[in-house]
């Protein structure tokens, strides 16, 4: 009743002041469209993840303590030279680009004394590392790896042996073959990597010889997504229009009828973000999919309104009566199609991913604006429209229609679906075991550099680097001593008895009085008990000793005390987990077992650094290579290592506690499956292996990040399809009155979904982030359609009370709808398909996947459903009405 | 026409002048720079003191180390010197010593030697440069044992009240500055503060002197830099360096600074 009144003073305000419905849509739309200038794009993933993500802050509590960036590789290949890179030429080349990437800073407008963009003093690069190696016997020399460009032949291939002799350069910056090398550009933000990346394309379109450059890591591949998908957008968008314009002239023929899908497609989307612009929401790589979904659902509205305004126009009623009798006939499903989708996105507000939160919300938005829009929008159109402009609609082209293509198609789905409905049935269910089969095979998995087309220079770079390298995407595993408070709390329990214990062995060896003895106890006493950690304690006893040290005091006092001093030092020794080296050794098994397997390409760790060190500091001989055996050997290892040119590359590994270290694991492939594997491994390692102290520990790194967001939207948005499945057969069986006609409604939709994924799992793509998001798009469409089919179907049923007498008209008008719908959208989209982005062409293949499942499922499917259970659906629906 | 002369005049004889001027201050330049580089290191026949390092990284996060140092010329001042250090702390690196012939040459590298107890190693370095880091600190290997005159060219661009600041160019490539500015105290010849540029004039690096203290050797006094801040503004750390219980003219023996200390240095160099 209420539904009935509403339509009635919606049609009837649009028909009789379509001027003011015109003015205030204008105004809306310039209102809304002022906005749109505001813009602010936000095109990092990471945001992906809720701010207090555990993940998200362990990360970036790593990338603090270690002092870590984000990274551009830029990388040089030389297949052509038998020296590989290490040739006069490229070497220069490489020097110049190392020179000219160091000039990539810029002042930081939000910090006026700070400068963004490159970290020089990061840099990996031939001219920047130090070089550690024998100079004849009992002698080490330092120097520079290469202090300069090399002259001569000779001096290249000298640069070569070097890179070559340190195994942590080897897969990192220079490949194993020598036929390849790579520069590491850390950046201050990772979002000033397109800057860079453009950068330095430009200075190497500069350059001459015919090395191959190529620049990647994972800032460089976000970074780019989030650029070019913006532009591809705009493109993608403009190309659709165009395809779909055309489409929808084949069917119509009338330029004025057809502006109307684009332009209500136009409206609601400027009108959907201008709002969201409006309320502050940046557009997140997410949202900027907001436009495609919002044309398509809104287009399918304003199609079923044309194809039933051309299937029934009357040139002998007018455009008022005709407009009247179609928005008649279609506002109740139309209200309820627009209802479903929009409680169906909306429940993505219940996922736990941000910008997800803010695409449902509006797309939710969009839906409703975009039936607003369409309710009174398209009869106060209609109304601005002279009739004899209609002379050539409709009516005349409607006795061709009759005989065309696509009403005998129709006509013989519908036959079909009455002749042989068991058939059809079994046919459907053999569809869905093998969807079911299908969605057993699917590979939850996402790659960024796979968002590229395999000719875009980020995917070529990135097949081609990891080619010749350990892998340029990089994760960290942070290893830490137990620093939970109960272990901290026992440690430094012991130590105090520690103290104590070493106090009374000195003071009696030392034939310390028993007055100081007594004052230094109690100094042990009182510092333990003020103080937080065993490392406070500690440096606060050798403070206190030390202020007695200086004192004016006897020989053997000073002697105690120093002993005290020392004892106070060694107990702090031990306190550096990663000093030791039985901890060291297991690090070192650590990597040993992840390398040994296909998981990752290389991975370095402070491990690495004391070996090599070590070996060159003894003899430079390989059997030296080799973790020290004392505690004391790795100091000093360590102190060595720091007297380099690049004293804080150590703390990009240890922190300087020497209590938590970062074990830099290089993935060669983007693959997140890849990197389950290994954290898999990790786990299945550790609990095989007892570390020789209590050790934690966790994962960092953009490229685990990654992981961790693609199973959380993967998770996400299967729970929110889940969620908005049962609010949408809620509402369907609250309209419709009836749980069997809800479920019944349900049909399109699911067999729809088991037919998408269950295609995705056969075929072997990977399930990724553009595929949960776009599958999510067939709740507006599959529900639509069957919304439209059934309400129908019952409508016409409740007047003639036969199936077989309803089904001609039936496969009339309706069907044509649905069909000209599934064709003008999917076909509309398929441009998207030559996109150099992959979630383009995905988005292309699903929308011509789901319009057209979905199509034939409602036209196919339910009729013969309907057919062989119309007493279960009709009869008793009309023995209670 | 006689006007014209006059004006060549007394050009020529203002230019004269500036060359005269220019010449008279190139001289006294050096002059400055090499009683800059006496009172840094050469002071007294012999020098000893304890050297603590306190190095803040960005995050404000703090480690010490803690070394004795000797040093004892060889000959006059701005010739060769003998270096030994010792450390102190952290404790895991004690009683790891370095030993070093400086030679005042710039053609003849130093001699460096090192003596690790924990690997018990002794090893000769054979360093291409001295522009590396000092025990993991923001200093360089070099802001410790001087860097020689020899190697800059020399100019007088400011003077203030209390200081001379000269710019030092290399005259040689293959080190990271492009140049320094010394701020010299006119009246102890100290460089209070040195700050390095690199192209573009870009300050990244600066040491200022925080405390000098005169400390009596017979009846001299040497002004002594005891306290001073390295600072890498790249990496956002500092290093502070405090030089305590300084000795001059002790009469050293020449045996301290053989192979033989350097395993087992003598009680004077660890107390």
């Amino acid at each position: 009743m209420i539904v009935e009144k509403l339509k009635n003073a919606m049609i009837d305000w649009a028909i009789n002041r379509s001027r003011i419905v015109v003015a205030l849509m204008v105004m809306v739309v310039i209102v809304a469209g002022a906005f749109l200038s505001k813009v602010v794009m936000d095109t990092d993933p990471e945001n992906m993840l809720m701010k207090t993500e555990p993940a998200r802050v362990f990360h970036n509590e790593t990338k603090k303590a270690f002092e870590l960036s984000e990274i551009v590789v830029l990388g040089v290949v030389n297949e052509k030279d038998s020296q590989g890179v290490f040739t006069v030429e490229t070497l220069g080349r490489i020097h110049e680009l190392t020179e000219f990437a160091k000039t990539l800073k810029w002042r930081n407008p939000d910090d006026p004394s700070g400068m963004e963009g490159v970290i020089e003093v990061d840099m990996v690069a031939p001219s920047l590392m130090d070089h550690m190696s024998q100079a004849g016997p009992g002698t080490i020399s330092f120097e520079w790896l290469m202090p300069e460009p090399p002259k001569t032949r000779e001096e290249a291939l000298s640069v070569r042996d070097k890179a070559l002799s340190n195994p942590l350069l080897v897969g990192q910056m220079v490949s194993e073959d020598a036929k390849a090398l790579c520069i590491y550009l850390p950046l201050t933000d990772k979002l000033l990597s397109y800057r860079v990346y453009t950068a330095l394309q430009e200075k190497i379109a500069g350059l001459e010889g015919d090395e191959e450059w190529h620049i990647t890591g994972l800032p460089v591949a976000e970074g780019a997504i989030g650029v070019e998908m913006f532009t591809q957008m705009g493109l993608g968008s403009m190309l659709s229009m165009a395809v779909i314009f055309a489409l929808l002239f084949f069917f119509f023929r009338t330029v004025h009828m057809i502006v109307l899908p684009i332009l209500i497609a136009t409206v609601s989307i400027i009108v959907t973000m201008g709002a969201m612009i409006a309320a502050g929401y940046p557009v997140h790589i997410l949202s900027s999919m907001l436009p495609i979904f919002l044309m398509s659902v809104s287009m399918v509205d304003t199609v079923h309104i044309l194809s039933e305004f051309f299937d029934v126009y009357d040139k002998r009623k007018g455009r008022r009566e005709n407009i009247r009798q179609v928005m008649n006939t279609l506002f109740t499903p139309m209200l309820y199609t627009s209802l479903t989708t929009a409680a169906g996105f909306c429940s993505l507000v219940f996922a736990p991913i941000p910008p997800a939160q803010v695409f449902g919300l509006f797309l939710s938005i969009g839906v409703l604006v975009s039936w607003l829009v369409t309710i009174l929008f398209v009869p106060a159109y209609i109304m601005f429209i002279p009739d004899k402009r209609l002379e050539s609609f409709g009516l005349q082209v409607r006795e061709t229609e009759k005989r065309g293509l696509l009403t005998r198609g129709l006509r013989r789905i519908g036959f079909v679906s009455w002749k042989h409905p068991k058939f059809v049935l079994a046919l459907f269910a053999g569809l869905v075991l093998l969807g079911i089969w299908g969605i057993g095979q699917i590979r939850v998995n996402d790659n960024y550099a796979k968002r590229f087309v395999e000719s875009h220079p980020i995917h070529k770079a990135d097949v081609a680097l990891n080619r010749h390298f350990g892998g340029t995407y990089m994760a960290n595993l942070i290893l830490e001593g137990d620093v939970s408070p109960e272990a901290t709390a026992e440690r430094k329990r012991v130590m105090k008895e520690e103290m104590t214990a070493s106090l009374n062995d000195l003071g009696a060896r030392f034939g310390i009085g028993r007055h100081t003895m007594g004052e230094i106890a109690k100094d042990i006493g009182s510092i333990a008990a003020g103080s937080d950690s065993e490392h406070a304690m500690l440096s606060g006893m050798i403070d206190t000793f030390d202020r007695r040290f200086q004192e004016p005091l006897l020989d053997e006092e000073s002697d105690f005390l120093q002993a005290l001093i020392d004892s106070a030092y060694r107990q702090e020794e031990e306190l550096s987990v990663f000093k030791r080296p039985d901890v060291l050794q297991y690090v070192a098994k650590l990597q040993g077992f992840l390398e040994s397997g296909d998981l990752i390409g290389k991975s370095s760790s402070v491990a690495d650094v004391v070996k090599k060190v070590n070996q060159e500091l003894t003899d430079g001989e390989p059997e030296n290579f080799v973790i020290p055996e004392s505690l004391q050997g790795v100091a000093e290892c360590y102190m060595q290592y720091q007297q380099g040119h690049r004293p804080h590359d150590l703390w990009h590994m240890v922190t300087p506690d020497f209590q938590r270290t970062n074990v830099t694991l290089q993935f060669r492939t983007g693959d997140s499956r890849g990197t389950k594997a290994c954290v898999e491994a990790v786990d299945r390692f550790f609990a095989e292996n007892k570390p020789p102290v209590p050790l934690q520990y966790n994962w960092a790194g953009l490229h685990y990040i990654n992981l961790v967001l693609e199973e959380k939207i993967v998770s996400g948005f299967l729970q929110s399809f889940a969620g908005s499945f049962i609010i949408v057969f809620l509402i369907m069986s609250f309209l419709f009155r009836s749980p069997l006609w809800g479920a019944v409604c349900m049909v399109p939709l699911t067999i729809t979904l088991l037919m998408i994924y269950g295609v995705t799992g056969l075929i072997g793509k990977d399930y990724d982030l553009p595929v949960a998001v776009l599958s999510s798009l067939s709740l507006g469409m599959a529900v639509d359609f069957a919304i439209h089919f059934l309400s129908r179907s019952r409508s016409l049923y409740d007047e003639k009370k036969s199936w077989k007498s309803i089904l001609p008209e039936l496969f009339g008008e309706p069907a044509r709808a649905i069909s000209r719908n599934v064709l003008v959208i999917a076909v509309g989209f398929l441009p998207l398909v030559v996109a150099p982005l992959v979630p383009y062409k995905t988005t292309g293949v699903m929308l011509f996947g789901i319009l057209t499942t979905s199509g034939i499922v409602t036209l196919l499917l339910l009729p013969a459903m309907l057919r062989l259970f119309e007493n279960t659906f009709f009869k008793r629906r009309g023995c209670r009405s | 026409m006689k006007r014209f002369s006059k004006t060549v005049v007394v050009v020529a004889a203002l230019l004269s002048g500036g060359v005269a001027v220019a010449k008279a201050e190139g001289s006294s330049v050096r002059e400055i720079v090499d009683h800059s580089n006496y009172v840094l290191l050469y002071q007294g026949d012999d020098c000893k003191g304890k050297l603590q390092f306190t190095i803040t990284d960005r995050q404000g996060r703090t480690r010490k180390r803690v070394l004795n140092i000797l040093r004892k010329d060889i000959g006059a001042d701005g010739g060769d010197q003998k270096y030994f250090t010792c450390f102190i702390a952290p404790s895991d690196v004690r009683n790891m010593t370095f030993m070093v012939h400086k030679h005042a040459d710039i053609g003849h590298d130093d001699d460096r030697g090192l003596y690790m107890p924990g690997l018990d190693l002794v090893k000769r370095i054979a360093a291409s440069d001295k522009r590396t880091s000092f025990v993991g600190s923001d200093f360089l290997y070099e802001d410790i044992s001087g860097r020689s005159p020899e190697e800059d060219d020399h100019e007088l661009v400011e003077t203030t009240d209390r200081f001379h600041v000269i710019k030092n160019t290399p005259k040689k490539g293959g080190v990271e500055f492009d140049y320094y500015l010394a701020s010299i105290d006119k009246e102890t010849g100290i460089a209070m503060k040195l700050e390095y540029y690199k192209k573009n004039d870009v300050l990244y690096r600066d040491i200022v002197v925080k405390e000098v203290q005169n400390v009596p050797a017979g009846d001299k006094m040497y002004p002594t830099v005891t306290r001073s801040v390295a600072r890498d503004h790249e990496k956002g750390s500092s290093t502070e360096m405090i030089f305590s219980g300084i000795v001059y003219d002790t009469g050293i023996r020449d045996n301290v600074f053989t192979e033989r200390y350097l395993r087992k240095p003598s009680r004077d160099v660890l107390r």
